[in-house]
């Protein structure tokens, strides 16, 4: 794909995105300036970017949305949700076209038709374009063309060797006789007419009365240049003329549209200045880094220095004080550096949340559920992965809301709660963590209904659910198999459930749990690292290997006399805080033979398993670390009860172990 | 002058200017059964055109010039190349 493809798509994507916020927030808003202005800089910048290549049915959909929303502008009313639906649509396609292109460099081969679809709903709703009404046209606004079209030449024919047809309405104004313009020179010298109509603007005045030097012609047009050839000859009456081209491709050619009207003139090219878009990174962050790689070099000279001293046979005490020094310096710059490296993977919760409004506008659309979106704390910052893993589970907690969450609004009136559901989309920091939630004021989860499906669906038994609290009850909507086919439609895409959500966001190696009150509510609540790239371990001995296992897992460390420990069958078991956990050995964990007898004092780390607690006995603590943890790839990826390795100071690789995994 | 009468008719001649309009209304309105020949004529500026067009005199003669005979006479006797059924085809 080359470059400037590529440049397109990511500037494509940005356009959608922006384009998407700022309709929505039209929609919240009808008489908000900068939604608008911005709306249309993005679809005008996109369209002209589509003109650069052969695109031409994106490049019709877009325009007509580009004039539609000129039009909307202009006129600062009109502005509904069924106006701003079919511009959703016409960019919510224009984005799916634009994957389409990045997986196989073209469009679909019906996007002739979709475009020239998108387009007509879009001019329809131009009706009451005030330019439109100027031109006191009452039928269809591209009937003309038809009309046009209908009686030419064998267009079938034209269409078969595959030209461009260009449509051309040339409206002079009355004075332009006196401006020096003389309409017919200007068609005489269109090239390839294939059609000529000519009509009064308005009807003629009796005979006696017709004033010579005032133009009342209307010129319509069909050539078979190329547009650019046509647009040069209008160049200087843009005002005046509207070109349209008519897609060859197209079933009918009548009904054909749009590639660029004299009116909004050229294109834009907008491939400039785009290249620099690829990387999005702060600039702030690449600077900092660019300072700290500077401070760098200063280090690295002091230490050339001591190595001069050396050569001057100074004293050892100075040159060692100086080594500490230098030392100490770059120590600390490599932390700062591995801090700024690390801030140039964190992202903005908002490149996912902001994709979130316009999907559940749409699900509500489908659902007819009044949903009264919100979203706060966009800017809370996580690693890149962690981020870009939220969407999908966040997309389908935000689908079971509305689908679940919100009741039909007569049942919320009823009840005394607003008519709107309330569904909001909260990130904030905590600590070291990233919680994110969702929470809807809709009819919450009654937890005797999951008891009774659990039971109908086999995930539980029936005394285990009698014994579990409502809180532990709510949370078998995590456990696999809990939806069920009977609930999956297309509608809320239910095809996964809720374990699915779980097992998502414990990849990032985050919790997810939920609180309902019945009438009340639902908040589904994730909790994620800030970021999964460092890993704090805690490394422990096994003969003379050493081990990582990750320190959130792990609860405590304990010392348990061997004769504390009991056997039970051929398992162990220990006492830990009046508990009895499960006794596991991390050698017979790992298949290696033990080295010769037990000690007298086991060292046991006393860590979860899932929802249990475990005691994994180790020959040995070592110390706990921070480690950028590499996961497992190729032919390894797939191995069990190992995380990931990471490289230790002497060289030597550590493996980080999945001890939950490796029980089973 | 591009714009002459004889006898009855109105003929039309060479390049037709914005100048030619005002004469060619005067005639045409001070008798109009009158009629137009274009056989001379190699160009027609909008402001002539649309007198005829207006007053719709008498059509006479072939033009010369390739693009008033192909698109611009048919219009003026009424057979535009694009007809009044827009349904047509």
């Amino acid at each position: 794909m080359d470059d400037l493809l590529q440049h397109f798509i990511v500037e494509a994507h940005e356009l959608i995105q922006q384009a998407t916020d700022d309709l929505l927030a039209l929609e919240r808003n009808p008489q908000a300036a900068a939604p608008m202005d911005s709306a249309f800089r993005a679809v005008h910048t996109l369209k002209g970017s589509v003109g650069l290549f052969d695109f031409a049915p994106m490049g019709i959909a877009l325009h007509a949305a580009e004039d539609l929303l000129g039009a909307l502008r202009e006129k600062r009313a009109g502005i509904d949700s069924h106006v701003i639906d079919s511009l959703l649509a016409c960019i919510g396609q224009a984005e799916r076209w634009v994957a389409g292109i990045e997986q196989t460099g073209d469009l679909p081969p019906d996007a002739a038709e979709e475009g020239y679809r998108l387009a007509r709903a879009l001019r329809s709703q131009l009706d009451e374009d005030p330019a439109q009404a100027a031109d006191a046209v009452p039928q269809a606004d591209l009937g003309w063309i038809e009309e046009l079209m209908a009686q030419g030449p064998d267009w079938a024919a034209l269409r078969a060797q595959d030209r461009p047809l260009v449509a051309i309405r040339y409206t002079p104004r009355a004075d332009c006789f006196f401006a020096g313009d003389d309409p017919m020179a200007l068609l005489r010298s269109v090239p390839d007419l294939m059609a000529v109509r000519l009509s009064p603007r308005d009807p003629w005045p009796p005979a006696a009365e017709i004033d010579p030097f005032s133009c009342n012609l209307r010129i319509e047009a069909i050539s078979g240049a190329e547009l650019d050839r046509v647009k040069a000859i209008f160049r200087f009456v843009p005002d005046q003329v509207t070109l349209r081209e008519i897609a060859r491709t197209a079933q009918e050619p009548a009904s054909g549209m749009v590639l660029a009207s004299g009116a909004a003139g050229v294109a834009m090219g907008a491939a400039g200045g785009a290249g620099a878009r690829m990387l999005r990174v702060d600039a702030s962050r690449i600077d900092r880094l660019a300072d700290l790689v500077g401070e760098m070099v200063i280090a690295k000279n002091a230490l050339a220095h001591l190595a001069g001293q050396f050569d001057d046979g100074l004293d050892r005490k100075r040159i060692s004080q100086g080594l500490l020094a230098s030392q100490a310096a770059i120590e600390r710059l490599v932390a700062e550096l591995h801090g700024a490296v690390m801030d140039v993977r964190m992202m903005p919760m908002r490149d996912i949340f902001r994709r979130f409004p316009r999907a559940v506008r749409d699900l509500a659309g489908q659902l007819d559920r009044a949903i009264d979106f919100s979203m706060e704390g966009e800017e809370v910052e996580a690693d890149k992965a962690v981020v870009e893993g939220l969407f999908e589970p966040l997309l389908h907690i935000l689908r079971n809301a509305v689908g679940h969450g919100a009741e039909p609004e007569s049942l919320r009136l009823e009840a005394g709660k607003p008519v709107r559901t309330r569904i909001v989309l909260r990130a904030y920091r905590d600590g070291d963590r990233v919680r994110v939630e969702v929470e809807d004021d809709g009819r919450g989860i009654d937890p005797a209904a999951i008891r009774e499906a659990a039971l109908q669906r086999g995930i539980a038994l029936a005394d285990d659910l009698d014994r579990m609290s409502d809180a532990d009850a709510l949370d078998l909507i995590f456990a696999p198999g809990f939806s069920t086919a009977s609930e999956v439609t297309d509608l809320s895409g239910r095809g996964v459930g809720m374990d699915a959500v779980r097992s998502a966001v414990e990849r990032l190696g985050g919790q997810v749990s939920v609180r309902s009150r019945p009438g009340q509510g639902t908040t589904i609540r994730l909790s994620l690292p800030l970021t999964i790239v460092m890993t704090k371990v805690m490394a422990v001995r096994l003969g003379r290997e050493l081990y990582g296992i990750p320190l959130d897992g792990i609860l405590e460390t304990a010392f348990v006399p061997a004769s504390r420990v009991l056997p039970i069958r051929d398992a162990e078991a220990f006492v830990w805080r009046d508990r009895t956990l499960p006794l596991v050995r991390l050698a017979d964990l790992l298949g290696i033979q033990p080295p010769g007898e037990d000690p007298q004092r086991l060292k046991v780390i006393v860590m979860a398993a899932g929802d249990d607690l475990v005691g994994v006995a180790v020959d040995g603590f070592a110390e706990r670390m921070d480690v950028l943890m590499r996961p497992m790839t190729g032919i390894l990826a797939g191995m069990p009860g190992v995380m990931g390795t990471t490289l230790l100071g002497n060289g030597s690789v550590l493996m980080i172990l999945d001890i939950p995994e490796l029980i089973g | 002058m591009s714009v002459r009468l004889d006898g009855d008719v109105i003929i039309l001649e060479g390049q037709c200017r914005v100048e030619d309009a005002e004469p060619l209304l005067g005639l045409l309105q001070a008798d109009r059964g009158r009629s137009v020949d274009l056989t001379g004529a190699e160009h027609l500026h909008a402001a002539v055109l649309q007198i005829l067009m207006a007053l719709q005199p008498t059509i006479g003669g072939t033009a010369g010039d390739a693009f008033l005979r192909d698109w611009i006479t048919p219009a003026l006797v009424g057979k535009n190349p694009v007809g009044s059924d827009p349904r047509g085809s």
